[in-house]
């Protein structure tokens, strides 16, 4: 619960800094020094990361540090690549186009707010990069985007470009709307059932192909003839149906998702993940033989009717199985305790501590497809570094530093310090002109 | 029976009419009034060097001649104003305002689906009697008020645009010079703009900032296509389906395909960089009003100059980070930060216009330039965003902005400096037509 004291606190560094940039800028250069280096795919390193512009360009003992880079001394403490979230809701002004069943169109890129203080909650658990998605009240949401947690940077460089297109799906009773008491004079939103679910999804991609068609017709006729209407809503499933963008699809129950994995290969469609599926271990081997990774809580099942049969051996026993599972927090607070998270399975599933660690570094780092350059600590991968006071998958672990790009945009040390010279001020006597 | 009723409405017609020109201070643009030879004061003309001692004639409401005392004769047949000790500015233009607006504005923020109250919504069925959209004429429902003329002219504003205040698409504006109370003579330009505001739909599509954002986008897309089907279909229409009339598509032509101003509300910074976006997609001709986390975005609007009509409202946008992190903060952000908004973006070399914004109150406006001013904005930066910067934005500057012969005689008369704290609104010229509000002792 301390943490809960710190977004307030850095903003009052930030602001005290004068320069409305993070205080912490190092200009993308940094040597971090004597620490167990958990590179998750090289094993493990007792030495120093070197970062200069921003790019990993060594990992091992004795680094020199090039003049004027800072030095973070990590003796006795763990380094890792930044944690990746692969699947939230921060630093978006508004979740849900609800209002429709089918909403490709409404895009969580154009309303990022990268003032969201669940960017600084997220850089005190050492996460450094997010998926943050549209929500789940409607069949197909909008497209969804990747972001870094560089707080007190313009949002459009919190933009990863890399990052693989996705579009959010939904199914089951998020969907259907089943918590939902209809209003006299309100009419219940199609559709309201799981098959009505489904039923629309496909109605709405054979929309897309004759769309598709429709263009495609126009291009190869005369140019005099008039081109067809133009839509924001179809040009956005085209792209699912081109393989240009991939599916994420919330669901729960092993049912629905097997039929929306035959859907997407009638339309020939690529399912990236699915989201929660509370019941993925029962349909482990199908989603491994698809190639189809899952986004899971660690634990918190059996919090409504679609998620009583889930267990908390899900993500581990799924992972054992061959599936890419990571572990997400779906929440601006849970955001700093995925470490904590991706721990648990290992008491539930039995994982190593670096299978449990894969959960929230590089195997969300493969689901969006940013794993060449982030999700590991590699010589030539960006500098997304979080420095722990234990292993991170120990339970008297915490988050010390968390470092984007080679820039520290959260020093613990720092904070405390300023925390307890601001007491000190407040504490103080007024003089004269004092605000209050 | 028939033609006795259309007698008397006649007559009734006439009497009021009579009354109307009875009640009116002044007669209304249009007809002839007095001519005026303002004398003795300082003139600060904003098109050239200011004059110590000048002379400003005002002839059917125009300025007739303006300079030095020793080189404008005063006409015969003028009415003397006297004037000495006072200075004589243009007019004040505010680009964006709600003036004369009557609905109450709707809530900002974004209405949740889930949210809403649909029961409420059921039982009270009311007629919207201006619906909003892109074909609205704000002119139609604004109910002038004497009260709120003279609350301008203290302030100094003498040409106003009036805004509308609800929808996405909102509406269309008009430009008002203040010169009296009935509406018409008022008139500048009606159809000044349409005005866009990132704000959701109640009850119904779309509901959230990104599915608005999708929805305007949308929307001028289909504007196009409309105009180009139309115009396929002028040129040679055997064989082609005539397009279906839509008012709305209608409405939104101009805007998107004959570069008619567009202004955008933006209430953060976020706002001003989703708007520049649709900008350059459909290379609009925009303005963005609001603006003022402006400051925030200077990189963006070095790279995308566009016309900026900057609030004088120093509160910290709802969202931001300076207001969500406790209320210490956010004094400090409005009393230090946030005032610095204009003076950032002239030291950036980023042109804009000062407006009244929403406030129905103009009282405060000259004393929050007055805060721009203290937080390190140059006085004559300061002068040109309130008269022909604006001007120039609504491509009025030919008639208004500046005090020289040949334009509008929109001039007021101030008792010391303009930006001065103790500076007050003497007299005030609109379309020639001449309002006292403070008795000058000699």
């Amino acid at each position: 619960m301390k943490n809960a004291a710190l977004p307030r606190f850095t903003v009052f560094a930030l602001l005290a800094a004068a320069a409305l940039l993070p205080a912490f800028a190092d200009g993308g250069d940094i040597l971090i020094k004597n620490g167990t280096v958990l590179t998750v795919t090289k094993g493990v390193v007792k030495g120093d990361v070197l970062v200069v512009n921003g790019i990993i360009k060594e990992i091992g003992e004795n680094i020199a540090a090039p003049p004027g880079v800072r030095i973070v001394d990590a003796t006795g403490r763990f380094v890792l690549p930044g944690i990746i979230d692969s699947h939230t809701h921060v630093a978006l002004a508004g979740t849900n186009e609800g209002s429709e069943a089918i909403t490709p169109e409404a895009d969580v890129g154009t309303v990022i707010n990268a003032d969201d203080t669940a960017i600084l909650t997220a850089l005190s658990g050492g996460v450094t990069m997010v998926h943050t998605m549209h929500g789940s009240a409607n069949p197909i949401g909008g497209p969804n985007v990747v972001l870094k947690m560089k707080w007190g940077r313009p949002s459009e460089e919190l933009v990863v470009k890399e990052a693989l297109p996705t579009l959010k799906f939904a199914l089951g009773e998020n969907v259907k709307q089943s918590g939902r008491t209809v209003q006299p004079g309100q009419t219940q939103r199609y559709p309201a059932t799981r098959m009505g679910a489904n039923a629309i999804i496909r109605r709405e991609f054979e929309k897309a192909r004759n769309y598709m068609a429709q263009w495609d017709r126009y291009k190869r006729a005369a140019a005099a003839k008039t081109p067809p209407r133009k839509d924001l809503r179809m040009e956005v499933l085209a792209e699912v149906l081109r393989g240009e963008r991939v599916a994420r699809c919330h669901s729960y129950q092993a049912t629905e998702t097997l039929e929306f994995m035959e859907l997407a290969k009638e339309f020939g469609f690529k399912i990236q993940c699915f989201e929660h599926i509370w019941e993925g271990y029962k349909i482990a081997d199908e989603l491994a033989a698809a190639g189809i990774g899952i986004s899971v809580f660690a634990d918190s099942w059996a919090y409504k009717m679609e998620a009583a049969e889930g267990i908390a051996y899900d993500a581990g026993y799924c992972a054992k199985r061959g599936v890419l599972v990571s572990i997400n927090s779906d929440s601006g607070e849970r955001i700093r305790r995925l470490f904590n998270d991706a721990a648990k399975t290992m008491k539930y599933g039995g994982l190593a501590e670096d299978e449990a660690l894969r959960l929230v570094t590089i195997n969300p780092a493969i689901q969006l497809g940013v794993d060449k350059i982030v999700g590991s600590l590699e010589v030539g991968k960006q500098g997304d570094i979080a420095v722990f006071s234990e292993h991170p998958m120990s339970a008297y672990t915490r988050c010390d530093m968390t470092i984007i790009e080679g820039d520290v945009y959260f020093d613990r040390d720092a904070l405390v310090k300023e925390r307890e010279e601001a007491a000190k001020k407040a504490a103080a006597p007024r003089g004269d002109g004092g605000v209050s | 029976m028939k033609h006795s009723a259309r007698v008397s409405g006649s007559i009734i017609l006439f009497f009021i009419t009579v009354a109307a020109f009875v009640l009116t201070a002044a007669p209304p643009a249009g007809d002839v009034g007095p001519t005026y030879a303002i004398r003795n004061c300082r003139i600060v003309p904003v098109a050239g060097p200011a004059v110590e001692k000048g002379t400003i004639v005002i002839r059917d409401g125009l300025i007739e001649s303006i300079g030095p005392a020793d080189k404008v004769k005063v006409p015969e047949d003028a009415e003397i104003v006297e004037a000495e000790g006072l200075v004589a500015y243009p007019g004040l233009i505010s680009a964006f305002s709600n003036l004369f607006m009557e609905q109450p504005a709707r809530a900002e923020g974004q209405a949740s689906p889930f949210a809403e109250a649909p029961q409420a919504q059921a039982q009270q069925p009311q007629e919207d009697r201006f619906p909003p959209g892109p074909g609205l004429l704000v002119l139609d429902q604004l109910k002038p008020r004497k009260a709120t003329v003279d609350g301008f002219h203290k302030a100094g504003f003498t040409t106003v645009l009036s805004a509308p205040t609800r929808g996405i698409f909102e509406g269309q504006s008009v430009v008002l010079n203040l010169n009296g109370e009935p509406l018409p003579p008022m008139v500048v330009r009606n159809g000044a703009a349409l005005h866009i505001n990132f704000t959701t739909e109640r009850g119904g599509y779309p509901s959230s900032l990104m599915g608005t954002i999708a929805h305007i986008r949308q929307s001028f897309i289909d504007a196009d296509y409309y105009a180009a089907r139309q115009a396929q279909y002028a040129k040679g229409p055997a064989g082609l389906k005539r397009t279906a009339y839509d008012p709305r598509l209608e409405a939104l032509v101009p805007f998107v395909r004959d570069r008619k101003p567009v202004v955008f509300q933006c209430n953060n910074v976020e706002d001003i960089k989703r708007a520049l976006k649709i900008v350059a997609e459909f290379k609009i001709n925009a303005m963005l009003a609001g603006a003022t986390e402006a400051w925030r975005a200077v990189d963006v609007l070095k790279k995308n100059p566009v016309p900026l009509l900057v609030a004088l409202d120093f509160r910290p946008p709802a969202a931001s980070m300076y207001a969500t992190q406790g209320e210490e903060m956010r004094k400090k952000a409005e009393a230090e930060i946030y005032p610095a908004n204009a003076a950032t973006l002239a030291k950036e070399g980023i042109a804009f216009a000062f407006v009244s914004g929403a406030n129905a109150d103009a009282s405060s406006v000259l004393k929050n330039v007055r805060a721009a001013i203290k937080a390190g904005l140059a006085e004559d930066v300061a002068l040109k965003a309130l008269t022909i910067q604006p001007a120039r934005y609504l491509g009025l500057d030919k008639t208004l902005g500046t005090l020289e012969p040949g334009k509008i005689a929109n001039v007021i008369l101030v008792k010391g400096g303009i930006f001065d704290d103790k500076g007050q609104i003497a007299r005030v010229f609109v379309d020639g037509v001449l309002f006292t509000y403070t008795e000058v002792s000699k």
